[in-house]
């Protein structure tokens, strides 16, 4: 199993990529610009459903979470660079181990994980069609509220977990 | 002014957040600048998304609830980023670009007021009328700021041959992206697989949406 994980986490071309002086700092950038989409998008979703600037009619709002979906690629698209491609960044370090051993790593992981579970049971709690009708000036349900809490403290929690990636490795 | 820096670098604060054994002092007030930027950045960025043309029927004036969350993580990004100023100022003060980073975010919040000001500063012409040209300008504008803030921030530890070079390829990727973006809806409905069925091609709405009464009668 670790031999078949330590073959598959090897691209060689993309550390050679990633070995490219403006390829870090490009994909850092992009990064972040996923990350504000994101959680600038999520984040004023969830703070509507809380109760936030409720003259929000909760249908057009879904309009504008595209593009915090857009945002999430480009830190899965980027975030799988700097991952696979860390060899580039630290000498003799490589995927397999980085993912075995830094705790900030796998705990951002973890969160992206739950994140997603959130997400999921949004959906499959009927949350997500209940709140899809509320017009100007109506009220979440309670669980609708829970999880649009959760959704806020686990992308922070994300973020956080992110920045403490270079202190785990 | 050398030695005054040196003393702020020096100082029992700067060097216990710098050297201190813990994730809860320099990568907490990192994470604390980035949470600012999220709020700030991608508030501002749902706005002039808004502005720009998506998800039309979404109401403009109740968005002016979301400013205080803008300026909570502006003076979030304030205080921690005077922080992160004071561990290695010389290093900071003596690069150029990060001048042009503090131009950026000054230029991004000059636009917000500006923008609150042509935008919103009329709440009856809000939404019952089209975004005027100006307003539309200026979110273009507020998300080029932010798009050379991010750029400026992330570059400041390179040298100045590597920040061009990055500034090129951001340039280069960024209007590829637009360009996918622009052309996929076209893609899709010459495949037929275009979700605005019996529509016109302008009609973004979803489903839910097409059953309700427009946001505004006009």
């Amino acid at each position: 199993m670790e031999s078949f994980l330590r073959y598959w986490l090897r691209w060689p071309s993309l550390e050679s990529f990633m070995s490219v002086p403006w390829a870090w700092p490009l994909c850092e950038t992009f990064h972040f610009i996923g990350l504000v989409l994101l959680v600038g998008i999520v984040g004023m979703f969830d703070l509507r459903v809380l109760g936030m600037a409720r003259g929000l009619p909760l249908a057009p709002l879904q309009r504008l979470l595209p593009w915090g979906v857009f945002g999430f690629v480009l830190c899965v698209m980027t975030g799988l660079m700097f991952v696979l491609g860390i060899g580039a960044n630290l000498y003799d370090v490589n995927a397999f181990d980085v993912l075995m051993t830094d705790p900030w790593l796998q705990l951002k992981l973890i969160f992206i994980f739950l994140a997603g579970m959130n997400v999921l049971a949004f959906y499959l709690t009927g949350m997500a069609r209940a709140v899809d009708v509320l017009e100007s000036g109506a009220d979440a349900p309670p669980l609708a509220k829970v999880i649009a809490g959760t959704s806020l403290f686990l992308w922070l929690g994300v973020v956080y977990f992110g920045r403490l990636i270079p202190w785990g490795l | 002014m050398m030695e005054f820096l040196a003393s702020i670098e020096n100082s029992g604060f700067a060097t216990w957040v710098r050297e201190a054994n813990t994730v809860l002092a320099y990568p907490t007030v990192l994470a604390f600048h980035t949470f600012g930027m999220a709020f700030l950045v991608g508030t501002n960025a749902a706005i002039d998304l808004r502005i720009l043309g998506v998800a039309p029927r979404l109401p403009l004036a109740p968005m002016e609830r979301f400013f205080p969350v803008m300026w909570l993580g502006f003076w979030v990004n304030a205080l921690s980023g005077v922080v992160l100023l004071s561990l290695t100022p010389i290093t900071f003060l003596t690069t150029p670009v990060f001048y042009i980073k503090l131009l950026a975010v000054m230029l991004a919040v000059a636009n917000i007021r500006l923008l609150k000001r042509q935008v919103f500063g009329n709440p009856a012409n809000l939404d019952t009328r089209p975004v005027p040209m100006e307003g539309k300008i200026l979110a273009g504008t507020s998300l080029a700021f932010w798009t050379v803030a991010i750029l400026a921030g992330r570059v400041t530890a390179y040298s100045g041959f590597v920040q061009r070079q990055t500034a090129l390829a951001v340039l280069i990727v960024a209007v590829l992206v637009l360009l996918a973006g622009s052309i996929t809806p076209r893609v899709r409905s010459l495949l037929g697989w275009s979700r605005y069925y019996g529509k016109t091609f302008d009609d973004t709405r979803s489903v839910s949406e097409r059953k309700m009464p427009p946001w505004n009668p006009s």
